[in-house]
């Protein structure tokens, strides 16, 4: 699983952490007279890692919980069971006042661009508000400098941080949203559909900027979406989720050259591709039936109701992620895996293999 | 293939008025459909792709928006010169339109049967029981099972994909000639938007129906049109069969925006290389190409006057000054 990103010289430890996740929101509790506690599994038990400088890529469809993981790991919501182990430290049960100083190292931005940021604030305060909030600027003209220098690295004009968001365009907002994330320093970043709101012209430029800020900066991201392309473009690694757990994780050329879970062999066929020609030649498929609520997931395998291949023993016991190759780990009976699970809950463990890897720079 | 089309835009012009003044959302669109033919309309938000769907099916509230000028004739018939009860009997009888928002265009407080017969009661001489007969066969149709109990259901009851088959066989309840899909599966997920167009290739293809699918997605274009017109702020800006427009694109536009794109049948690390700038403000649009600004092959000649839509294959135009 050890792979070695552009940016990850370094460090070996990974820097996050996530083991056996769970993030249950309880809907129904059982009354007086018995009855049954309900509650939703948006997040069922999810393992992986994130090292330095790394780009991996949480897919899946809506509902399937990649975003509800997002704002697990930046303790905007409660963990129900597991461990969350970020930079050195176990967060999963920090307090809102334990995990200000960690925010500082771990920034998130959003998908809409139009809804994220305040609409009274004044662009270099709302890019500045950070440095504020960590105390990482001692005077005004300083403040003004850095907020200047942010702009100009998302590329805005500095000129414009007077203004207000809604006299910007929609890529543009998104820049100052990128802007509020780094303007921290942090060693991580949580990207939720970060371009997916986005008109298609607008989408390569936010992609690159990205790209670029990850080359000066060296955070890692952990990018959330649906969007298989725009997601193949930017990790290093590729997690692929489906109702709540973690079904395949692999370095991103192996992922969309080599798929394994079935889930994702679907996922990848069910893409146009811009090119009729190819297009013409393919075999169109598309997957029977959709995503069942995860109030009441199917029972063994989540995704066996939908799989073209499943057998008696998907349909009862839930199978344990596993590896098949060094960097591949899929979940799935189908395919004889070296069992690394070592946490005897929902065996939805992988582990480190330490080894050197092949893969080169992205 | 000589036939007259079954749908003919001419010169389509569609306007708002606003605070702002004028704003041309369809500036001069024309393009033909012919029978059983899939055609798609490509643009980004604002391009007016919409906006042309909704002058041909005369949905264009007004005020504030009017069309200005133009022709859409269907079998030889000016629509634009319609009356309102003309217009409501080729609504639904020979042109259907199915939205993307499968979400709030089902009615929440009305059964999916009572909905999906209401327009096959109106539109042919049937009773509600027949109706609603003929609603579960159409539900059947699209893959819904256990019909019979399902056209009790609520919009609530069903699933997003579900209430999009529903539209769908809404949208061919009077067996249509004309399919107006406007982003159909944008709302959808990936598998999901599989099998909706699918569904509707095999629906259109089976009764020769013709179908114009207004999206924002090249890779649909690519997997379902036969041709494709690509709009910018209110323009066709090229259009041609879906092997030239996206083997052998001509306008600058069309080019970035294929290059733009992250795709999957081209190498992973690839650099983006992006179009610069954002589209227009359609109230304060460039002078001459509407373009010219993003434009990274732009000449004086392109900030002067707009450039018509000129041949440069057999089925292939592009409105562009530049040459090459």
């Amino acid at each position: 699983m050890v792979e070695i990103s552009k940016h990850n010289q370094k460090k070996m430890d990974p820097l996050l952490s996530v083991k056996n996740l769970k993030v249950h929101f309880p809907i129904r509790k059982p009354s007086l007279f018995g009855g049954e506690s309900l509650s939703v599994k948006a997040v069922d038990g999810i393992t992986f890692d994130l090292r330095s400088g790394e780009t991996v890529g949480l897919v899946g469809e809506s509902g399937c919980g990649k975003s509800t993981t997002g704002l697990a790991i930046l303790r905007m919501l409660n963990v129900s069971e597991g461990d969350i182990n970020f930079d050195g430290e176990n967060i999963s049960n920090f307090s809102p006042s334990q995990m200000r100083p960690i925010r500082k190292s771990m920034q998130m931005i959003f998908q809409d661009p139009f809804a994220s940021l305040n609409p009274r604030m004044k662009v270099r305060d709302l890019v500045g508000e950070p440095l504020i909030a960590h105390n990482m600027t001692t005077n005004k003209a300083d403040y003004v400098e850095q907020v200047d220098q942010l702009l100009d690295m998302v590329g805005l004009n500095p000129k414009m941080a007077k203004r207000y968001p809604h006299e910007f365009s929609g890529g543009q907002r998104q820049r100052i949203g990128i802007a509020r994330a780094v303007a921290v320093r942090p060693k991580l970043i949580i990207c939720d559909e970060p371009v997916s709101a986005l008109d298609v012209s607008i989408q390569a430029q936010v992609i690159n900027l990205l790209e670029e800020l990850q080359d000066t900066i060296g955070m890692a991201y952990l990018f959330i979406a649906h969007d298989l392309a725009v997601v193949r473009h930017i990790s290093d690694r590729v997690a692929v989720m489906y109702l709540g757990r973690i079904v395949e994780v692999a370095t991103r050329d192996e992922l969309y050259n080599n798929p394994k879970h079935p889930y994702t062999q679907s996922l990848l066929k069910a893409i146009p591709v811009p090119d009729p020609k190819l297009e013409a030649s393919r075999a169109h498929f598309a997957l029977q039936g959709e995503v069942p609520s995860p109030l009441n997931p199917p029972t063994g395998c989540h995704f066996h109701p939908r799989c073209p291949n499943a057998t008696d023993i998907c349909r009862s016991v839930s199978p344990v992620l596993g590896k098949i190759e060094a960097g591949h780990t899929v979940s799935c009976h189908l395919f004889e895996t070296t069992n690394l699970s070592m946490n005897t809950d929902q065996g939805q463990v992988i582990q480190n293999d330490k080894k050197v890897p092949e893969r080169g720079v992205a | 293939m000589t036939d007259q089309p079954l749908l003919s835009v001419k010169d389509l012009h569609t306007q708002f008025r606003t605070d702002e003044g004028i704003i041309k959302a369809v500036d001069g669109v024309s393009f033909d459909i012919k029978r059983g033919e899939t055609v798609a309309i490509v643009g980004e938000s604002g391009s007016g792709k919409s906006i042309t769907a909704m002058s041909i099916l005369g949905l264009i509230p007004n005020p504030p928006g009017e069309i200005v000028s133009g022709e859409i004739l269907f079998e030889g018939k000016d629509l634009i010169q319609a009356s309102e009860s003309e217009l409501r009997n080729i609504r639904g009888n020979d042109i259907s339109m199915i939205f993307q928002e499968p979400m709030t265009s089902l009615n929440p407080s009305l059964t999916i049967g009572k909905q999906l017969a209401e327009p096959i009661v109106v539109h042919t001489k049937l009773n509600w029981k027949e109706a609603l007969k003929k609603a579960i066969g159409f539900l059947g149709k699209v893959q819904i099972a256990d019909a019979e109990n399902r056209i009790k259901e609520h919009p609530h009851q069903f699933s997003g994909g579900m209430r999009q088959r529903v539209m769908i066989a809404m949208g061919l309840g009077c067996e249509p000639k004309l399919i107006i899909a406007d982003e159909p599966t944008t709302a959808l997920d990936v598998t999901v938007q599989a099998q909706i167009l699918e569904l509707l290739k095999d629906l259109t293809r089976n009764n020769d129906t013709s179908l114009l699918l207004i999206t924002h997605d090249l890779g649909v274009v690519a997997r379902y049109a036969e041709r494709v017109n690509v709009m910018y702020a209110g323009r066709i800006v090229e259009s041609g069969s879906v092997m030239d427009v996206f083997h052998n694109p001509q306008h600058p536009y069309t080019k970035g925006l294929l290059a733009s794109i992250p795709r999957m049948d081209q190498d992973a690390g690839d650099k983006l290389v992006p179009i610069i700038g954002s589209p227009p403000d359609l109230s304060m649009l460039p002078t001459g190409c509407a373009f010219h600004p993003r434009c990274p092959v732009k000449t004086e000649e392109c900030t002067r006057a707009v450039p018509p839509l000129k041949k440069v294959g057999p089925y292939h135009h592009k409105a562009c000054w530049i040459n090459g």
